[in-house]
């Protein structure tokens, strides 16, 4: 087979993916052997492409980062490439950076490899990657592109003229009229043949933009969903080429994450004041049943989380109109959340009334929460007497769930203490570092005290919760903030503005 | 030539002299166009070698740094070359120049200056085309065929200053002009085959868009060149040069240890990863010579209808054979190059390397493209005969 043939096979295989909407990069805490570290990975707009890496220490003594980039599973996962050595700032000990190629789409993880005092320790960070959008032409750019390619052709005719006039003829004989007359036919000729195959080539690169725009750019399957007789929402997950030609870096098998196939979210829009967390389950290949809890009419954004067996996430989108529904009792993991409309010129809040007179109070850091920047959202929950409360328990293994949702929508994440990744994505990427059992253990080295599952070192305070996250474009949000009292799951909302 | 100082310059006997001189030897821009074209030439081969092998690409990658000296050095010595004319004095420097928008130079360093900048313009553009679809190593894509035509520019145009000394020299420096025509039009040959070398593996040597792909534009260097070269089997000659140059890189490179640098690694390779075994250029192209020696005295339009499709004929009478054979464990050795992957390709993959691939989906798709083949050689071959014949003629 042509090698040719097979790299560009490959890149085009290349283009990763990730779950969320609107919201690609990774935010990331957990232990590399002694280190605590905090990762950001920028990831690129297109793939292949460089994403960038921020990691910081929670203690000094760590003297080198380095990095390494490989797929969760399959034969990509087998031979890790050279690392790449972080940069220490120089203001900051604590604090390294890098970049890292992504070659391709799909379910990779970047492994971290802390080196100090206290020895070495490895951290793996799933990193879906996947091509967003191509490039328009900066118009500087296009400008510059065209006046070299007017100044090409006249140079190339004014070649083709010469030639045709003096080329042929021995040194020192002049032109004639008639090699004149020649030269200007050439040139017409040259001319005519330039711009024809300029167009011809103009044709040619809108097809081949397209037809690799149309291979690279990620697209989340179709998510079709109606309501059936007796309450139940029916969900049918459609196909995807971009996931089918991917076959082990993306796969299209479905995982548990954190026991549930799919995490559905459905939250009336435009106000933001119903939110429901319900785990349909699976009827038959992609086709998945729920049976409604009780819920009030209106016009439904619906956000489905869903991890393949590759690590890779998607996040689901559809909308539905519902009626009022009686609905079932809220069973199982299934939470529902009501909360005051959100206005388009919300002032934001930090503390919201839970439903048994407590409170769950945002520590928001004063001063503005800029986008695009790793951002600690720590949470409390205080009783009515305003005592803080300290018998959280978890909420399917985690110590919490936030979920992140921009006020026109274009932005949902589903985030937990560990981060943005998904955690079946976290169990596959430790269970593939070397020496690791390869049955996954969800969240190693992050567990709450006492829990099976979920917490980190930072929400490992039992009496809060806290999510490292940013704002992928400023905006307002909606934060919903799920933790788990006493069996029952209680959700704060809070509003906030990010610049 | 001596004898061909114009008639009409004010030439003194000493100047005469130096002209003569100066004539029979083998000009410094010669050898330094000779010279840009090998590293242009030897440092794309190690660029594909190097995505194959290693993946990681920076600017100043060694490879890459060939390709620019190449550039550079082509460009420099058009500079020199067209400033030295247009500023001399020099009258015999002159007459052997053409005029292009008031400055004078041979014209293969306007040609070569175009591909300078050609070459130069394809980086942006390639630049903008990684940032939005990808960092890719797809040989055919636009800003690489822009790259294409500038290293077409700067070849032909080095091709065009030794031409034109050497259609004027006679002796000794002429015999040396000519083994440098022959050496620098098979590198030519070789970047052309590089281009096309995404359709000219073994697995594609029973499908017709193998056939299509070195019948279009192939005939046209063998033949132009072949004729320009004046040499009775000059086409047989460049395309064994060809050849040559492209088996000794497949086995000297992968002398070479290295290791990816960029993941998914799928095939942890240990050495550099040469290109495939080169087509056998050789075959045809003796039929291209054959056919232009028996039917000299004929038409350009009837030896355009043989040699084309005697070409299209012996490329298919030697390739679908040897496709069998380089698809068989017999070619899987360091000999055939077939045992040779990309780190991008899992070893599930491999089978791919040892089975035809089926590029025409139908029987009528097959002949169709075959058809393609043959008129597209027909016509190469007539284009090569009208390039070739004004190649000849070039005298300045």
């Amino acid at each position: 087979m042509n090698r040719s043939i097979v790299i560009v096979f490959f890149m085009l295989l290349g283009a990763p993916c990730l779950a969320h909407v609107g919201s690609p990069d990774v935010y990331f805490q957990g232990d590399a052997g002694p280190y605590h570290l905090t990762v950001m990975v920028r990831t690129p707009q297109m793939i292949p492409g460089v994403a960038e890496i921020e990691v910081r220490t929670d203690a000094p003594g760590v003297h080198q980062v380095k990095i390494v980039p490989l797929y969760i599973v399959g034969t990509g996962s087998k031979y890790p490439p050279p690392p790449d050595v972080l940069l220490p700032s120089k203001d900051d000990p604590q604090y390294f950076t890098g970049k890292l190629w992504l070659m391709a789409s799909g379910s990779w993880q970047v492994r971290i490899e802390a080196d100090g005092d206290r020895g070495a320790g490895t951290l793996a960070v799933p990193v879906p990657a996947f091509a967003r959008s191509t490039l328009p032409m900066q118009k500087g750019l296009g400008a510059l592109l065209s006046g070299l390619m007017i100044l090409l052709v006249l140079a190339i005719v004014s070649i083709f003229g010469a030639a045709r006039r003096e080329g042929q003829l021995e040194p020192g004989q002049p032109s004639g009229p008639s090699q004149k007359r020649a030269a200007r036919t050439a040139m017409a000729i040259a001319l005519a043949i330039v711009l024809g195959l300029l167009s011809l080539g103009g044709w040619w690169w809108k097809v081949a933009a397209a037809e690799r725009a149309q291979q690279m750019i990620y697209k989340p399957p179709q998510l079709l969903a109606s309501l059936l007789p007796g309450g139940k929402m029916l969900l049918r997950v459609g196909e995807s080429a971009w996931h089918t030609r991917r076959p082990e870096a993306v796969s299209t098998k479905l995982i548990p994450d954190h026991g549930h196939l799919m995490h559905l979210f459905l939250i009336r829009v435009p106000q933001m004041d119903r939110f429901y967390h319900l785990h349909p389950a699976e009827d038959k290949g992609g086709v998945f049943l729920d049976d409604l809890p009780a819920i009030s009419a209106g016009h439904y954004q619906i956000f489905a989380d869903i991890v393949r067996e590759s690590g890779f996430p998607d996040t689901l989108v559809a909308e539905i109109d519902i009626p009022e529904i009686p609905g079932q009792p809220l069973a199982g993991d299934d939470s529902a959340a009501i909360a005051p409309a959100l206005l388009p010129d919300a002032p934001g809040n930090v503390d919201f009334l839970l439903p048994d007179g407590a409170h769950m109070v945002w520590e928001r850091q004063p001063g503005q929460l800029r986008a695009n920047q790793l951002l600690w959202f720590r949470f409390q929950v205080q009783d009515a007497a305003g005592k803080t409360a300290t018998d959280l328990e978890p909420y399917m293994g985690m110590a919490g769930h936030a979920e992140f949702v921009r006020s026109d929508l274009s932005v949902f994440a589903h985030v937990h203490p560990d981060g943005s990744a998904s955690m079946a994505a976290v169990e596959l990427a430790q269970a593939s570092l070397p020496g690791r059992s390869s049955a996954p253990t969800a969240s190693a080295g992050n567990s709450m005290p006492g829990m099976d599952m979920g917490g980190t070192r930072a929400s490992s305070q039992l009496s809060g919760v806290a999510f490292p996250y940013g704002f992928p474009k400023p905006g307002l949000y909606r934060i919903f903030v799920q933790v788990k009292r006493k069996g029952y799951v209680e959700t704060g909302v809070f509003d906030t503005w990010a610049n | 030539m001596a004898q061909t100082i114009p008639l009409g310059l004010q030439t003194q006997p000493a100047e005469q002299s130096a002209s003569v001189s100066r004539e029979s030897a083998v000009p410094w821009f010669v050898w330094s166009g000779v010279l840009a074209v090998t590293s242009i030439a030897f440092g794309l081969y190690w660029d594909i070698s190097w995505h194959m092998t290693i993946g990681r690409d920076t600017f100043w990658t060694p490879a890459h740094l060939a390709i620019q000296f190449g550039g550079i050095l082509a460009a420099i010595t058009c500079i020199v070359l067209i400033f030295s004319t247009t500023f001399s004095d020099n009258p015999a420097l002159q007459s052997a120049s053409v005029r292009i928008w008031g400055f004078r130079g041979p014209l293969g360093a306007f040609l070569t200056a175009w591909g300078g900048v050609t070459m130069v313009t394809s980086t942006p553009f390639d630049n903008w085309w990684h940032n939005s679809f990808g960092l890719d190593v797809q040989i055919l894509s636009p800003p690489h065929v822009v790259l294409g035509l500038g290293i077409w520019g700067v070849g032909v145009g080095c091709l065009l200053l030794l031409l034109a000394r050497k259609n004027r020299a006679t002796g000794a420096a002429g015999q040396k002009l000519d083994r440098l025509f022959l050496y620098l039009a098979s590198l030519l040959v070789l970047l052309h085959m590089i281009l096309i070398s995404e359709y000219s593996d073994a697995s594609l040597m029973h499908s017709a868009i193998f056939y299509r792909a070195v019948a279009i534009g192939t005939p046209t260097l063998l033949i132009a060149y072949g004729r320009a070269s004046g040499h009775k089997w000059g086409a047989t000659i460049i395309a064994t040069i060809y050849m040559a140059l492209m088996l000794a890189a497949m086995w000297i490179f992968p002398i070479f240890p290295a290791h990816p640098k960029l993941g998914p690694v799928y095939t942890n390779v240990t050495h550099m990863v040469p290109m495939g075994f080169p087509v056998l250029l050789i075959v045809p192209a003796f039929f291209l010579d054959l056919v232009m020696n028996r039917f000299v005295s004929r038409g350009k339009w009837f030896l355009s209808v043989v040699s084309g499709s005697a070409f299209v004929a012996a490329l298919i009478a030697v390739q679908w054979p040897f496709g069998i054979f380089m698809i068989s464990p017999a070619a899987r050795n360091w000999l055939f190059g077939q045992i040779y992957f990309p780190y991008q390709m899992p070893p599930s993959m491999y089978q791919l390397a040892y089975q035809f691939q089926v590029f025409e989906s139908t029987r009528s798709a097959f002949w169709l493209s075959l058809g393609i083949a043959l008129v597209a050689s027909i016509l190469s071959a007539r284009v090569g005969l009208a390039f070739g014949d004004w190649l000849t003629r070039i005298r300045r």
